[in-house]
């Protein structure tokens, strides 16, 4: 009996207890009225906001569009100034990659290699000078490029000038001195068919391999080995003689000297 | 004597659960279409906020787009007469 008293009421407090909290979990109509107040005044700010926005970005956009203008004509006044234009400065600018690869290339080369390549650092130096010919180097864009470039190129020049040895050309009656003659003394290649690295090293100075003249100063590459630019010049040579020979049979083809 | 307590007690559970139903039924809570219309106002103000965030990046975007592009503009006025002054050499 005494249980069922006791059940009863469990029940019954359990009971009046969840009626509690679903009353105390509902939101009155007060808290509703002052939620939906707060709400709509937040809806209200955020659509005035809004519309603020949308008229400075309406106003920025006029105004970046008219930058872009502007802009365009500043660069049309500036290329004016050296007689040039927009395409012929984008053609420059490309032009300036090759020799700037090329640099950046042969600045990663060993002193040795550098060596056996220092006909492209004569070819590059030539380029850098060719490209500071044209008016449009003096925009300051092309112009710190081709300073950069020139920065480089010198240091590769010094870097060769190291480790190049320099020979003094004598007399022909005196010292019978001829690229082929040069290039066989021991102290030089004591190899005559090295006279091309002579030749290719020299480009600045020689321009028929058979003339030199007394007194020249001679660069001597290091190394002992001709690189792909030195055969290749070695062959058009034979080539060119073979055929001065064809053509004037009686003339004596013998002698190779006064390269 | 048992019996009358029991009684009381039983009694008085009845009155407790009758009152707290009482009280539930009689408090003030909003129907269904004001709670409806609460959660629409809601759902809107959160998609306003959205839009606002979104257009104040824009905003943004275009504010430093716009300095850069006076930077370039000002670059080459800068450009401009130091070319001139090189042509003068």
């Amino acid at each position: 009996m005494k249980l069922r008293n006791a059940l009863v009421m469990i029940v019954a407090v359990v009971l009046t207890l969840s009626v509690g909290v679903a009353t105390a979990q509902e939101m009155t109509k007060e808290q509703w009225q002052q939620e939906m107040n707060t709400l709509t005044q937040t809806r209200n700010d955020l659509q005035a906001k809004l519309k603020a926005l949308d008229a400075s970005i309406s106003s920025l956009t006029s105004e970046s569009n008219k930058l872009d203008g502007d802009y365009q004509s500043s660069l049309d006044a500036l290329y004016a100034l050296v007689g040039s234009d927009r395409e012929k400065a984008d053609a420059y600018r490309s032009e300036l990659d090759a020799p700037e690869a090329k640099a950046a290339d042969l600045m990663r080369l060993s002193d040795a290699d550098l060596m056996a390549r220092s006909s492209e650092v004569t070819d590059l130096d030539s380029k850098v000078k060719e490209l500071w010919g044209n008016k449009l180097s003096l925009i300051p864009e092309f112009w710190d490029r081709l300073t950069a470039l020139d920065t480089k190129v010198k240091s590769l020049k010094e870097t060769l000038t190291k480790q190049v040895k320099v020979y003094t050309v004598g007399t022909w009656s005196k010292d019978r001195d001829c690229l082929w003659n040069i290039s066989k003394k021991p102290d030089i290649y004591d190899n005559a068919w090295l006279w091309p690295r002579i030749w290719q090293g020299n480009r600045d100075q020689i321009k028929d391999p058979d003339i030199i003249h007394t007194g020249q100063m001679l660069k001597i590459p290091q190394g002992k080995e001709m690189n792909d630019a030195e055969k290749a010049a070695a062959k058009k040579y034979y080539h060119k003689v073979a055929a001065r020979a064809a053509a004037a049979p009686a003339a004596n083809p013998a002698e190779p000297a006064k390269k | 004597m048992l019996k009358c307590t029991r009684t009381v007690i039983t009694i008085g559970m009845a009155f407790l659960f009758a009152g707290s139903l009482f009280l539930y039924g009689c408090s003030s809570s909003p129907d269904e279409q004001q709670l409806k219309a609460l959660q629409t106002l809601k759902d809107e103000t959160a998609q306003l906020e959205k839009e606002v965030k979104e257009k104040e990046v824009k905003k943004s975007d275009l504010e430093k787009n716009i300095a850069e592009k006076n930077a370039k503009i000002k670059k080459c006025a800068e450009d401009q007469a130091i070319v001139k002054q090189r042509l003068a050499k």
